[in-house]
């Protein structure tokens, strides 16, 4: 296969933990911050850099609210992520030999 | 980006939808309340039956339904408010519950009181209820150990509408209970440990 095949992957998905992110919310109705981090294994800092980054492009949506005094952040895939996600796996099949995938 | 890689981010894909799978498995906890609140419905029957207390048979159903569905509710908030995250499938799990609660309710109680049909009909459409909780779990939850046992209640529930009298009925119930309820509860309960203990 030729790189010229190969479909461009979305640059806001290709990153460790964005894709792993999404990877949680495709099949969730929401997640809150620290389950994404702990599945994650990522740091706060780290994690809310990333889905900054995500909810800028549109792709999850971020909640802030209060659970008692604790503060609670969730996030949810949105309609655009979906697509995006789904693009973004189809675009890594292309960088499989055909019949291998 | 090389083949290697893409295999490589596949595999972390795979890896968050087990860990995000395991994170709201089952664990049986409702299905174990109403089992043990339904077992102890029907030895309370059994006991009312026994004494011919008959006219109080419905107030024993009617407390067992009562506490099942408050507790339920009570769990089903405190739950909600504590978990992490929520998938799809738990909210299909979540309708169907509530389907089923809604269901057992009209089959069990309400209907009946109408005198839509007789008493005898109860323990069949009951039977037929259980057989589709069952079954529909057994899909959602991919567990086809559950599917079989949702075709043992329906199979169940044929083989009691050829036999006459509430009495051999209700015993068979209680065998298809026991059997088909209270052992899976047990199955989903210690498969949900093992899943929480190998997290």
């Amino acid at each position: 296969m030729t790189p010229d095949k190969f479909e461009p992957l979305d640059p806001v998905i290709h990153s460790q933990v964005r894709l792993a992110v999404l990877s949680i919310l495709i099949t969730a109705r929401h997640a809150d911050f620290n389950f994404l981090k702990q599945e994650t294994g990522t740091t706060d800092g780290n994690l809310s850099t990333h889905l900054a980054k995500l909810e800028e492009a549109g792709y999850i949506q971020v909640k802030k609210a209060f659970q008692g005094k604790k503060p609670l952040t969730t996030c949810s895939l949105t309609e655009k992520g979906k697509s995006a996600f789904a693009k973004y796996l189809k675009a890594l099949e292309s960088y499989f030999p055909a019949g291998k995938k | 980006m090389d083949e290697m890689q893409a295999k490589e981010e596949i595999r972390l894909i795979k890896a968050m939808l087990e860990k995000t799978k395991r994170a709201t498995a089952e664990s049986g906890t409702l299905f174990m309340v109403w089992g043990v609140l339904i077992a102890l419905g029907l030895m309370g029957n059994y006991v009312l039956v026994y004494f011919k207390m008959y006219d109080w048979e419905w107030l024993n159903w009617v407390a067992v339904t009562v506490i099942g569905w408050v507790y339920s509710v009570i769990y089903g908030i405190r739950k909600e408010r504590k978990e992490p995250v929520r998938t799809y499938i738990q909210t299909a799990a979540r309708h169907l519950y509530i389907a089923c609660g809604a269901g057992f309710l009209l089959v069990g109680i309400a209907l009946p009181a109408l005198d839509v049909y007789s008493h005898e009909a109860i323990v069949i459409l009951i039977a037929v209820i259980s057989g589709i909780l069952f079954f529909v779990m057994g899909g959602i939850y991919e567990w086809p150990i559950l599917k079989w046992f949702g075709l043992i209640w329906w199979m169940g529930a044929l083989g009691m509408s050829f036999i006459k009298g509430i009495g051999i009925r209700t015993l068979i119930f209680t065998v298809l209970f026991v059997a088909c309820y209270l052992v899976p509860s047990f199955i989903l309960r210690s498969k949900y440990k093992k899943e929480q203990a190998s997290k």
